[in-house]
């Protein structure tokens, strides 16, 4: 049997015929799509590497079946940057070395953009680290990525204000 | 993939199935397939290739997530994820489930793992189990023959054991409308992103500076997580200020049953629930421990 699911996968539309049900959106992404941003860390839910938006909410695509989301939207590290102009986030991580070898990085910003969206955290460096822990990076460079995502927070709620203002 | 077919059971079960209606549903668990939610649990333990059979998946039956009040109480659905209910408007009894659902993993885990999938898993780790034994959750239970309910504490049966039988599925668990203020304590190797060592939960209420009513339980522990009726009925009755200081190891040690596994011995983790639980006491009767 063919599953066929409709997708938003960074603003475009597409259609997706699937032979087995068993496909993780992580392997979607990466090996049909060649979407191969979002990494495979672990496989089962612990690094944080595979992390995109579905509709808005951070999850793990490693631990979500494709089929499962039909009409949703999907938002991955490709889809961040306008252009050439890069996402506040994605500009943030570079200005505070925010990682070294970069194999946790696509998914340490989606999991960013996801809590700053969440507009819980608020400016207090712990409540980042709590709201970042499902990131893990063996390269240890949680100090950058705690300052990239509290500067990348600022620069929304003044971007927010002078919209408003 | 539309279910429709499957209340006449005519048609052949497909390898994955995600029904609207909760007659559709039922119908299909009645033929064997493997209920899923988040696939938090499922995925991690299971070989995804090794997934075999038909899977039924819950996401998308409508009355199955969410959290309304009713005439019997409060409302869980099976499919409710852990995210809604760590910012879910409850009253405060809840406060130790909403800590609970907050220590669930990380966001990435509580976006997608669901209450149901926790109680269903039966882990001695689920964190979700001790905040709802302490809530006298029930649990209410479906298959094409029919509905039952009962206690969550029969629901869990062993570790990875539950009641559920052959076809039938978790529908919603229920809260009778509880009295007091509940917490939660989880112990970890570390702070974040990690399975409890032990976990307590525990729900006091206080009358007339004395404590009313007090639920407490322990998990983790134990195969299954249990509650402490010695030390519930010690409390009763004590004025405020006394009760933490009278949370003692003969108290609680004897209702564990403690296990040694690779995370902690069974020594430390009796002692160490004696800690956390004097601290819920002493948090939930305003003093400090
Ligand atoms: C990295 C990581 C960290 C985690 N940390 C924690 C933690 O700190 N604390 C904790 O308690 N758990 C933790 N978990 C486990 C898991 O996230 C939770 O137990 C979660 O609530 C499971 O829900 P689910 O919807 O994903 O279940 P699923 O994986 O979809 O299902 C689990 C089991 O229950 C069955 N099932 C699900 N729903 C129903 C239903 N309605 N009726 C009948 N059967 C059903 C399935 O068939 C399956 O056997 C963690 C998991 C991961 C991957
Ligand atoms: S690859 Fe998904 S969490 Fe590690
Ligand atoms: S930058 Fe190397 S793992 Fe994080």
């Amino acid at each position: 049997m063919t599953y066929v699911l409709n997708l938003t996968i960074n603003g475009a539309a597409q259609a997706i015929a699937l032979d087995d049900p068993r496909v993780t959106l992580l392997d979607l992404l990466r090996e049909r799509l060649h979407l191969t941003g979002a990494k495979k860390g672990c496989d089962r839910g612990q690094c944080g590497a595979c992390t995109v938006l579905v509709d808005g909410r951070r999850i793990n695509s490693c631990l979500t079946l494709a089929v499962s989301l039909d009409g949703v939207e999907i938002t991955t590290i490709e889809g961040l940057a306008e252009g050439e102009t890069l996402h506040p986030v994605q500009q943030a991580f570079i200005e505070h070395d925010g990682f070294q070898c970069g194999f946790c990085t696509p998914g340490q910003i989606m999991s960013a953009v996801g809590l700053i969206g969440e507009g819980q955290a608020g400016t207090d460096p712990e409540r980042i680290r709590e709201g970042m822990s499902g990131n893990i990076c063996r390269c240890g460079a949680y100090h950058g990525i705690v300052e990239a995502v509290l500067d990348a927070q600022a620069t929304f709620q003044d971007g927010v204000k002078r919209k408003t203002a | 993939m539309y279910a429709n077919e499957y209340l006449t059971g005519e048609a052949e079960l497909a390898e994955y199935v995600r029904p609207r209606s909760l007659e559709e549903a039922l119908a299909i668990a009645g033929r064997g397939a493997k209920p899923l939610a988040g696939c938090t649990d499922l995925f991690p333990a299971t070989d995804r290739p090794a997934l075999g059979g038909a899977l039924l998946d819950l996401t998308g039956v409508e009355g199955l997530s969410g959290i309304t009040r009713t005439d019997r109480g409060w409302r869980i659905g099976a499919v409710t994820r852990w995210a809604e209910v760590a910012g879910a408007a409850l009253p405060p009894a809840f406060d130790g489930l909403r800590a609970a659902a907050r220590e669930v993993g990380a966001i990435q885990i509580q976006n997608a793992g669901t209450v149901g999938g926790n109680l269903c898993n039966a882990s001695p780790a689920a964190d979700g189990v001790p905040p709802l034994l302490t809530l006298d959750a029930r649990v209410e239970l479906a298959s094409a023959a029919g509905r039952r309910e009962m206690a969550l504490a029969e629901f869990v049966t062993g570790p990875r054991r539950t009641a559920l039988a052959e076809g039938e599925i978790l529908t919603a668990v229920i809260v009778p409308e509880p009295a007091g203020r509940g917490a939660f304590l989880k112990l970890g190797a570390r702070s974040s992103l990690v399975i409890s060592i032990v976990m307590a939960a525990g729900r006091i209420d206080v009358a007339g500076g004395r404590v009313a009513e007090a639920a407490f339980s322990v998990g983790a522990c134990s195969p299954v997580a249990v509650r402490l009726p010695a030390l519930e009925a010690a409390l009763a009755g004590l004025p405020v200020a006394e009760a933490a200081d009278r949370v003692e190891a003969g108290l609680v040690v004897p209702a564990l049953s403690a296990l040694s596994d690779l995370r902690a011995e069974a020594g430390y983790r009796a002692e160490a629930s004696v800690v956390l639980i004097r601290r819920l006491v002493a948090g939930l009767t305003g003093g400090a421990a």
